[in-house]
């Protein structure tokens, strides 16, 4: 009788010795990681919103601001290469998810295949942000006019007209008169693109690991998922930065 | 000492818990495929009302147009990239709902605050 008791044991998820949530340590932990680093992430993106209240009418218009296309310089193509690294960073997210479904099936191969091919994206999303900074920081050819640019700015509450200044620094741009467009652009498309090249790292050694063998010594490949959280929650990120920054 | 180990034998093996077999895994790649699709879809879409209708629209209906696809494309992402829909229902509510009562009172206070900054410029601006 009391084998049997201890054979099947008769407790609740909230009694102690299982996990209530069904999942592992790491994985848990993760998640909560992942929730404090959205909530930053939320917070950038409502300062932006307030920001964007308070100087109505004002504000920079972005497709007016990136409509560059690499190779095809001069053309007015508004948000096209934006869109274009949209596709880029959820088609890597979506090599990322398979990768993590070849771990469940404890495919070594397929998770080696499916993580280059999101190394490889998250290497593109990063190389395009670099360019697309290089285009907001150089700004529009001098003899290029288009509706939206000021020359004028505000510096420390002082009203200064350069005519010569192209482009964006913290301190001024030439797309509105609002210092505060360029400084969000910069923090918050900074801040993700440093968070994407921190993921492309983390797949890095995750792809090392793999290809050594660790997971099959683990007897799974649960690492790959974590690492595959990481890199959704980017992909996440950038779904909401796209529409807030770059589309409304 | 020993009963600490033999309460740690009983503890489940959570790493192991998602492995499954070929026919399991082909419907799975199915399914996230299809979402795949769906979310391109709806990107290709939301540039193109971008490009195109932004003036028959209206400014208040394409951003309100915008914020519930975006919410749909974090929700495919959420629930099925990152397989919180397989989860169970505390893990689920755990992460979503304080997330979620947090970001209403967040994006609720920077909008009223920042329309309320506005008119208080254009208060002093007409002065």
């Amino acid at each position: 009788m009391s084998n049997q008791a201890a054979a099947v044991p008769l407790r609740k998820d909230w009694e102690g010795g299982v996990s209530p949530f069904g999942v592992s340590y790491g994985k848990l932990f993760m998640w909560f990681f992942l929730v404090s680093d959205a909530l930053t992430f939320s917070s950038l993106l409502c300062a932006y919103g307030f920001m964007r209240h308070k100087f109505f009418g004002d504000w920079a218009h972005p497709n007016e601001v990136f409509h560059h296309f690499p190779f095809l310089e001069g053309k007015n193509l508004p948000l096209a290469y934006v869109g274009f690294m949209t596709f880029d960073l959820i088609m890597s997210s979506v090599t990322m998810v398979l990768a993590v479904e070849a771990g469940h099936r404890k495919n070594r191969k397929q998770v080696l295949m499916w993580l280059f091919f999101t190394i490889i994206g998250g290497f593109i999303f990063v190389g395009s942000q670099c360019w697309e900074w290089y285009h907001f920081i150089t700004g529009p050819e001098l003899s290029e006019t288009y509706h939206g640019v000021f020359r004028e700015y505000f510096v420390n509450g002082r009203h200064i007209v350069n005519p010569h200044f192209t482009g964006a620094n913290l301190m001024v741009n030439s797309y509105t008169m609002l210092p505060t467009f360029g400084d969000f652009f910069f923090c918050i498309t900074g801040f993700h693109g440093f968070h994407v090249f921190s993921g492309v790292i983390i797949n890095i050694v995750i792809f090392i690991m793999v290809a050594n063998g660790v997971m099959d010594k683990r007897g799974h490949y649960e690492m790959v998922e974590k690492a595959g959280l990481y890199w959704h929650f980017v992909d996440l990120v950038w779904v909401f930065v796209f529409t807030f920054f770059y589309l409304l | 000492m020993s009963d600490f180990f033999e309460e740690y034998k009983g503890y489940p093996n959570y790493e192991k818990m998602a492995i499954h077999d070929e026919a399991h895994g082909k419907t799975t790649r199915k399914k996230l495929w299809m979402v795949f699709w769906i979310m391109l879809i709806v990107t290709l879409f939301e540039l193109f009302i971008g490009f195109k209708y932004s003036e028959t629209l209206g400014e208040t209906n394409k951003e309100y147009l915008f914020i519930f696809l975006t919410i749909a494309k974090a929700f495919f992402i959420v629930f099925v990239f990152m397989h919180l829909g397989d989860e169970k229902n505390a893990l689920k509510y755990v992460i979503i709902a304080p997330y979620t009562l947090f970001i209403f009172y967040l994006a609720f206070m920077a909008i009223t605050e920042g329309v309320y900054s506005w008119h208080i410029k254009d208060l002093l601006l007409h002065q």
